[in-house]
């Protein structure tokens, strides 16, 4: 039985009593939750994120794209599996001790959708203030642009916040080749 | 829609269904005038004005005022039922619906009655009024009533008067009167303001038992009884409204009409969520036949197996509460056939056939629109005019045929003409000018067929207002898809088309064979299996790359679902083949191993895999898993295919 995992949340939680100081200090002021993919550390905007379960039985769906190989049961709902390693290109990796499927909930072709993928681990929930955000260095980065934000310092080290309105949709971006 | 009070949404609702049976009403006056219709036309149309001033539709009850006008003179015998007349109280139907979708008396409504075709439509009803039509009485055949009248004994100190009463009965007909003087008591006890008496008419006429009825409309308290001599198709008698005592009068009970009052009326979101939660029964049930099965304790057992008999007697009562006779589509195209024939010069007859048979409501409201587009057509390019019909020996009428049927688990709709049949070349031109094949290209008249389907495909010369748009047929066919069904056609030069639609019984849940191919389970919905049997595994490995299996005397192509879900071939050593009946064919499907029968509740495949084919959807298995369910139709299709395919090859 899928359940929710206890240190994330419980940050999550604790940002999100805090979120009210922050709202007011700046407009731009985000929640992004961190995770990480082949050591990279990721954001995602929080309130996007419906839930982080332990894996589960995945269940392949033959002929179907490398970004949607699988579907999964969350809570008695069948919930396609992105990879999204394969749309950042970068090199496919096998689930360690520390993955987790996180669940979001996203607009695709104006239809509330609910999806998941499968991350590497699940660290905290950060602040971002999308004004100080920088932008991608061209070069020694294998992710296209369309799917990237930008990036951000964090006290861990960089941090790609990821572009939802485009990494989730089901076609490849037409400028992600460039 | 605007928002409303609960009683005037009732009345909308209930308005909307009587200007549905005005619509039947004056299609069947229009073919078979008889004085009954005449009659449920007026009350109809009564009935609507009525409700409407009383629920704040006044301008709308004003516009029906004229059509009631009319059709009370054509009960009372004063004008007679003319086509004229018939359209223009169609049109007026179609813009009292409009009225209806106003909600009320406002500026839309108004600005609606006092626009220029509502206008037109009262000078086109005045024309029809007076069109110097010879008034020709209805002829209806004279019937044969029975009636027994005993008026209450206190009804004479109320001022009833049933001398008059009988006077107007006998007034109706051939009367024969007899008067039941026996309760009269002796002088000296003998009250004047009482009644004693009592009535028995035989009455041969031609009116309808409702004008019968109105004779005696005030006589509320009387004991009446009305019933037809000879035949029962009028209905059953009255129920009795008699009195206990001679003193004290009970109330008539009110009236009751067979389809009213045991019925109740659910909006479908609440039917949608209640089988939205059965789902979920069926999951977890299937989730506690798998925990019950891996303890193994007798008892559990026994509990678990009642509640499987009772969550599947659940979900069959559920989907048989949004079953629908299609009946209820097929009777909209009256109205369409009857319109587009009229505006093309054809003559045209609408036959349909299985009507009562039943199909889950969702299918049905999404059906409409495709079977639309499908009569459009044969009208517009099968059926030919009545000229050219009579030059190529044909009778002259067309005839359209609407039909239904359940089979194994699918609803086959078929639309039938004996128009002029496809035009395979110019459908070849047409299909080589838009890129779709090549001149080459060698393809069979039954595939050439199918090219209507495509998208933006239209082989009308000119687009009349009716089709030709090349939208149609592409419509028809995504829309069936969308429901999990496939389309079929047949068409023979001068003879005629038939598109066939099969489509599922519901989309909610199946019953499910449950397969293992491979590591990962599918589901084969069990209606579409015929049988299951051994897979002869020399059969597979034969160089010739046979893909036939002989089942008894029947040579059947087969699939091997490994291949087709592109997964590892295994070192089973018995492997079994599912026999399936898709779209005509039979097909076996390999698998590894048969794992059991399920209930399964579909759910829909998202945006990133519902383009993919071979998958009608997915579903949650007892242990939690997701199981994809196979689209049988297609790999049928496909099984046949390769099967052509190597046929040719040889």
């Amino acid at each position: 039985m899928p359940h929710k995992k206890g240190d994330p949340m419980d940050m999550q939680q604790t940002s999100r009593t805090q979120s009210p100081q922050i709202a007011a200090t700046s407009e731009t002021a985000e929640m992004a939750l961190i995770m990480r993919l082949s050591g990279e550390a990721f954001g995602l905007p929080v309130p996007m994120v419906n839930e982080i379960i332990d894996p589960i039985q995945i269940t392949r769906v033959p002929n179907a794209s490398a970004f949607a190989p699988g579907l999964i049961n969350v809570r008695g709902a069948v919930v396609p599996l992105l990879d999204l390693r394969h749309r950042l290109r970068m090199a496919p990796a096998a689930p360690g001790a520390t993955a987790r499927i996180v669940v979001v909930e996203t607009t695709i072709k104006d239809t509330p959708t609910r999806l998941a993928f499968l991350a590497d681990a699940v660290e905290e929930v950060i602040d971002v203030e999308l004004g100080k955000l920088e932008p991608v260095p061209k070069l020694g980065a294998p992710w296209p642009d369309t799917y990237v934000l930008g990036v951000l310092r964090h006290t861990k080290g960089l941090v790609v916040l990821l572009n939802a309105s485009t990494l989730f949709q089901p076609e490849p971006s037409p400028t992600a080749n460039a | 829609m605007v928002d409303l009070s609960p009683a005037v949404t009732a009345y909308v609702q209930e308005s909307r269904d009587i200007l549905e049976g005005l619509e039947e009403a004056l299609l069947d006056l229009e073919k078979r005038p008889d004085p009954e219709t005449v009659d449920a036309v007026f009350r109809s149309l009564h009935t609507l004005k009525g409700g409407g001033a009383m629920f704040g539709f006044r301008l709308m009850a004003g516009f029906i005022h004229h059509f009631e006008d009319a059709f009370d003179r054509v009960r009372s015998g004063d004008l007679a039922i003319s086509p004229k007349l018939i359209n223009v109280v169609l049109k007026a139907r179609d813009q009292m619906m409009a009225m209806l979708d106003c909600g009320g008396d406002g500026p839309e409504t108004a600005a609606l009655v006092t626009s220029a075709p509502l206008v037109a439509l009262l000078t086109e009803l005045d024309a029809a009024l007076d069109n110097g039509v010879p008034l020709t009485p209805l002829v209806a055949p004279t019937r044969l009533w029975h009636i027994s009248f005993r008026p209450a004994a206190t009804a004479l100190q109320n001022g009833m008067r049933p001398d008059r009463l009988i006077e107007e009965l006998v007034a109706l007909g051939q009367a024969v009167v007899t008067i039941n003087a026996e309760d009269v008591p002796p002088l000296d006890s003998f009250d004047p303001s009482v009644s004693y008496l009592a009535w028995q008419v035989a009455l041969t006429t031609a009116q309808p038992r409702s004008a019968l009825e109105a004779v005696f409309i005030f006589a509320d308290d009387a004991d009446l009884d009305i019933h037809e001599v000879e035949g029962e198709a009028s209905g059953s008698p009255q129920p009795d409204q008699r009195e206990d005592k001679p003193t004290e009068t009970v109330a008539a009970p009110p009236q009751k009409h067979d389809t009213a009052g045991d019925s109740v009326r659910v909006s479908s979101a609440k039917l949608d969520e209640i089988l939205d939660q059965l789902g979920e029964l069926v999951i977890a049930q299937a989730r506690l036949r798998q925990i019950s099965n891996s303890i193994d304790e007798p008892a559990l057992e026994g509990l678990v197996e009642e509640v499987e008999r009772l969550v599947t007697g659940l979900r069959d009562a559920t989907l048989s509460v949004r079953m629908l006779p299609i009946e209820m589509v097929f009777g909209k195209f009256r109205r369409v056939v009857r319109d587009l024939s009229a505006e093309l010069g054809k003559e045209i007859e609408l036959e349909t056939q299985g009507g009562d048979t039943e199909i889950d409501k969702n299918v049905l409201d999404r059906l409409s629109e495709p079977l639309v587009h499908m009569i459009r057509n044969s009208i517009d390019h099968g059926i030919e005019l009545p000229q050219e019909r009579s030059a190529s020996g044909k009778p002259a009428k067309g005839r359209l045929r609407l039909s239904a049927r359940q089979e194994a688990g699918e609803i086959l709709i078929s639309i039938e003409d004996d128009g002029k049949g496809l035009d395979a070349e110019a459908i070849r031109k047409k299909a080589v000018d838009r890129g779709l094949i090549s001149t080459e290209d060698e393809i069979s008249t039954a595939e050439l067929h199918k090219l209507i389907f495509a998208p933006g495909f239209s082989t009308a010369a000119t687009v009349s207002s009716v089709s030709g748009r090349g939208v149609g047929m592409d419509a028809v066919l995504t829309t069936v898809s969308a429901l999990r069904g496939s389309v079929d056609v047949k068409s023979y030069p001068g003879q005629g088309t038939r598109v066939t639609l099969r489509l599922p019984l519901t989309l909610a849940i199946i019953d499910g064979l449950l397969v293992r191919v491979g590591a990962a389970s599918y589901v084969i919905p069990l209606a579409s299996v015929e049988e299951c049997v051994e897979f002869d595994s020399i059969e597979h490995g034969r160089e010739s790359g046979r893909t036939m299996l002989q089942i008894r005397e029947h040579l059947v192509p087969f699939i091997d679902l490994i291949d087709a879900f592109d997964d590892l071939p295994g070192h089973e050593q018995r492997r079994r083949v599912v026999i399936v009946k898709a779209e005509g064919v039979r097909v076996g499907l390999v698998v590894d191993d048969i794992l059991g029968q399920n209930q399964t509740v579909i759910k829909s495949l998202g945006p990133y895999h519902g383009g993919l084919e071979g998958f009608a959807g997915a579903t949650i298995l007892g242990n939690g898993s997701v199981a994809l369910i196979a689209d049988v139709g297609l790999l049928a299709r496909r099984a046949w295919a390769a099967q052509e395919h190597l046929r040719n090859a040889a």
